[in-house]
């Protein structure tokens, strides 16, 4: 909780960062709109396992700037319903730049606060579309404790219809050191595959989508979970929507 | 003839009358004066049409040498035509025409597109 | 000064004594009703479309124009030659027009025809603010007609301008719904092979194109003089007669093919300017652009006035008919097309030669575009054989230098008659003698529509620095078109003279499109001092950087670039 208040002048000082970069030109003003903002929730949704586990996860973005340089301010929430716990609860706050015609670096700070001990992270990364139009999002995280991970997104989105999709995602975590407190094992932690057919209702602003979800634990991380009484492998069915303002 | 109308375009003829035209061209384009009712005008649109597309005609000057050309059947395009002359800029020419006053006719330049943004004018008879 | 200017006048035609016309306008927020939605817009003297002007050849004109907004606003007279002071971009000619204040533009009318006003701030075009111009020559009209009729369309989105901004930048697919899907590919499979859809399809994925990136904006509603197909804009006339329609694309971002089945037009003038009369049974308007067209109705019906979007995701529709409330049938929209590899050859080049100086180094490129190229131009032959609209098999493939040998964006007739090109384009009547050019100015078009960023030469409006031209010079313009849009470029102030290879007979105009992958060369005679705008017309890819001042040194009188100068101009 006494993390809030920092987080909160942080976001003010991106946003009068981000303000500074336009230029105070007249003609630039009439003619060119420099700076823009989006703000977007690409999973919203609930989720009840194999095992009678339910979990909400919500996973928003929200990006101001221009071109050349966008902050963004990415949070990720897993309500665990049994525990009454927020099992995952992660904030980045990133600024990114472009570094080729489709990918664009990033770098920045992520918090950590989920029940249980917390973590601050330094993030590098990078996020694109990669040929044949696979959208890729890679990390490196180095703890505040020493410790270093990476993890790798990838999502394709493939179009039944103009308005029918399916998009298809696969999430990776690897640590390159232990990291018991926090359940984090030496190695490939976890995967996570989730295949979720969506219906754009309202433009791209609103698409209600159901699915289903395969998550698994790897080696120590495993084992930590074993060892706290957690599953290490869970089937879940999904239903939710994503939004876009 | 101007770029691309006529002045005048009305002429009041007496049926019966035998008429000299004298036709100048003061426009910069080739144009034709061409006497005949509007479907004669629409037949002969499409010769001009083929005179246009074989570079007989090019913009403001005749290509007398494609005229004569044989063009593989027997017919060439010549412009020859006893109700009709085509003038490049600057050129003038004369036609005699017998008006019987009995059909509707107008005169025209029929090089394309001309006769449709309006390049024609009307005979009236008196009575 | 204004005394001045007047007395000058006078001095040189003293007949035309009191030739001048007053026109207020109050620029205010209106609501717009297109049948389809109903949206609060921008408009002119309570109504989008604002009033249609009636300006004569060689009067003076003063209009007041009163914003009633609470942003600042412009008028820019889109194709007029005027003092630049006159021309309404803010932050080149003016500062533009406060909330409240009201702004009396002064000029001369120096020319004849067909064009039209908008506003040059933000978004507000698109939002609504645009009227016509319609200005009587001083002599005759070099044709004749018996009444005629302004149709001005428009692409009008239920999304405001901003909005959209934001979602193709958020999102550059945001608005495209006829990108292919799995359907199409099965459809595709079943007509060419498994193996060549897949083929095609790893093509385009390997350079992350789109082929169905042909409208940004999709999801409007075409409306003509302010009406949807719905409310059907009627214009009546009298079998027998001769009717002019001025055509006008006041779109924000969309291309109009249009026809009159049952009726051939004769193209009489294009951007204002009188062009050597060309029968045609369709013709595509670029945005900004206008063609005054002459039919002549015989027959006692009605005819629809039928304006598909070149990429087909929409239509405007109006009618002509004998009598109020009769119509003709509504012709269902064609397929859309399809860019093919040839629409992407622009682009390719471009990745190959500079990719350092646009995309900081790009890490992944190099070799993948590299193979794409390769199978780019293995696969061309077969690719444009296979199932574009203009399905002519084999050696009977339409040509038109205006377009990348082997486009998708090729138009054809419905009726299979004749379609208008630039190349059909010649002036009437020569504006300026000819003479060799004085220098070339290359501006390639460029972008990247993954980002929504556009640029000339790379370079966004923010980063760039104006163009200087000399008064007194002869620019010959070069445009590359980088990109798979088509970009419609529209230079403020001066004649473009587009090269159709017709020498002095070249056609004068004040847009200029431009297609995928094509080059084409321009020439402006630099009459017109003082600073002006330069930008493609399609307004979000002006607004995301594609946009240049142009700054002109010297003048007549070597007196620089003032409201005096001109009035001395004048003198000269």
């Amino acid at each position: 909780m006494k993390t809030r208040n920092p987080w909160l002048a942080r976001i003010c000082a991106l946003t009068l960062m981000g303000s500074a970069i336009v230029q105070a030109d007249e003609a630039i003003d009439a003619h060119n709109v420099n700076a823009f903002w989006g703000v977007s929730a690409e999973k919203l949704e609930y989720r009840y396992s194999d095992s009678d586990e339910k979990l909400a996860v919500i996973e928003t973005d929200a990006w101001y700037g221009s071109d050349e340089l966008k902050f963004r301010w990415q949070f990720t929430g897993e309500w665990e319903e049994n525990h009454n716990a927020w099992e995952t609860l992660e904030n980045q706050f990133l600024a990114q730049t472009p570094i080729s015609e489709f990918w664009d670096a990033k770098a920045g700070i992520r918090i950590d606060t989920p029940e249980g001990p917390d973590r601050v992270y330094g993030v590098i990364g990078l996020t694109g579309l990669a040929p044949y139009w696979f959208e890729i999002d890679t990390n490196l995280y180095v703890s505040d404790k020493g410790d270093a991970s990476v993890d790798f997104e990838a999502e394709y989105e493939l179009l039944i219809t103009n308005y029918w999709i399916v998009s298809a995602t696969f999430e990776t975590l690897l640590a390159f050191s232990e990291d018991r407190e926090i359940g984090v094992g030496k190695g490939i932690n976890s995967t996570e595959v989730g295949l979720r057919l969506s219906y754009d209702l309202i433009d791209r602003a609103f698409s209600p989508y159901v699915g289903v979800v395969h998550e698994r634990k790897y080696g120590d991380t495993a084992d930590f979970a074993r060892a706290s009484g957690g599953g290490t492998e869970d089937w879940f069915a999904v239903v939710g929507a994503r939004l876009a303002f | 003839m101007y770029d691309n109308y006529y002045e005048p375009e009305t002429i009041d003829i007496q049926k019966g009358e035998v008429v000299r035209f004298v036709v100048e061209n003061h426009g910069q384009l080739v144009h034709e004066f061409n006497i005949g009712t509007a479907d004669m005008h629409e037949a002969h649109q499409e010769e001009m049409v083929m005179m246009v597309e074989h570079g007989v005609i090019q913009g403001g000057t005749i290509n007398h040498q494609m005229m004569e050309m044989d063009m593989g059947d027997g017919h060439t395009m010549k412009h020859d035509d006893p109700n009709s002359v085509l003038l490049e800029p600057g050129q003038s020419g004369e036609l005699i025409w017998r008006f019987s006053g009995d059909t509707t006719l107008e005169f025209a330049c029929n090089v394309p597109g001309h006769y449709q943004a309006g390049m024609y004018g009307d005979v009236r008879f008196q009575q | 000064m204004t005394r001045r200017l007047i007395t000058v006048t006078l001095a040189l035609f003293l007949p035309a004594i009191g030739m001048a016309g007053e026109y207020d306008l109050t620029v205010d927020r209106v609501k717009i009703d297109t049948g389809d939605f109903v949206k609060e817009g921008i408009g002119y003297n309570g109504s989008s479309p604002g009033p249609t002007l009636r300006f004569k050849e060689g009067e003076d004109v003063v209009i007041n124009v009163t914003n009633n907004l609470k942003e600042t606003t412009s008028i820019h007279w889109h194709g007029l030659i005027l003092p630049f002071e006159q021309d309404g971009v803010p932050g080149i000619s003016f500062p533009g027009i406060k909330p409240g204040e009201t702004f009396t533009y002064r000029f001369p009318v120096v020319q004849a025809g067909t064009y039209w006003y908008h506003s040059h701030s933000g978004f507000q075009e698109p939002n609504g603010a645009y009227g016509a111009i319609i200005i009587e020559p001083e002599g005759r009209e070099p044709f004749r007609y018996d009444r005629e009729y302004v149709v001005q369309l428009t692409d009008k989105h239920p999304h405001s301008g901003d909005r959209i901004m934001r979602n193709l930048k958020s999102s550059p697919d945001y608005y495209n719904r006829q990108q292919q899907t799995v359907m199409d590919f099965f459809t595709e499979s079943r007509e060419q092979g498994f193996m060549a859809t897949l083929h095609d399809r790893r093509m385009w994925g390997q350079m992350r194109m789109m082929k169905a990136d042909i409208e940004d904006v999709q999801g409007f509603t075409g409306l003509i003089n302010g009406k949807g197909p719905e409310q059907n804009w009627t214009g009546l006339f009298k079998p027998g007669e001769r009717v002019r329609l001025r055509f006008i694309n006041s779109s924000a971002m969309t291309y109009f093919d249009i026809r009159i089945p049952g009726l051939k037009m004769t193209v009489v003038q294009a951007d204002g300017n009188n062009v050597q009369p060309v029968n045609v049974d369709e013709f595509r308007i670029g945005v900004a652009e206008t063609y005054d067209v002459i039919v002549h109705i015989r027959d006692e019906q009605a005819y629809t006035i039928f304006a598909e979007s070149m990429g087909r995701s929409g239509y405007a529709r109006g009618t002509l008919a004998p009598r109020e409330g009769m119509v003709a049938e509504v012709p269902e929209l064609r397929k859309a097309p399809m860019l093919t590899m040839a629409d992407m050859a622009g682009h390719m080049d471009h990745g190959d030669m500079d990719h350092g100086s646009m995309n900081h180094g790009g890490m992944d490129h190099g070799a993948m575009d590299h193979s794409s190229m390769n199978h780019g131009s293995m696969d061309q032959g077969s690719m444009n054989h296979a199932g574009m609209d203009h399905s002519a098999h084999g050696g009977g493939m339409p040509e038109d230098p205006f377009y990348a040998s082997g486009s998708g964006l090729l138009p054809t007739a419905s009726n299979g008659g004749k379609f208008l090109s630039y190349s059909d384009l010649r002036a009437q009547s020569p504006l300026y003698e000819e003479r060799e050019p004085t220098r070339e100015i290359e501006m390639r078009l460029t972008g990247n529509m993954e980002r929504y960023e556009w640029s000339i030469n790379g370079v966004k409006y923010e980063d760039a620095d104006p163009v200087v031209l000399q008064y007194g010079e002869r620019v010959r313009f070069k445009f590359v078109n980088e990109t798979m849009m088509t970009h419609p470029m529209h230079l403020h102030g001066m004649w473009s003279i587009l090269d159709v290879g017709a020498g002095k007979w070249n056609p004068i105009k004040h847009v200029i499109s431009v297609a995928p992958a094509t080059t084409v060369y321009m020439e402006t005679e630099v009459d017109a001092p003082g600073e002006w705008a330069f930008h493609c017309h399609l307004s979000y890819h002006a607004a995301a950087g594609m946009f240049r001042k142009i700054v002109v040194e010297g003048g007549p009188n070597e007196d620089v670039a003032s409201g005096d100068a001109q009035a001395k101009g004048g003198d000269a």
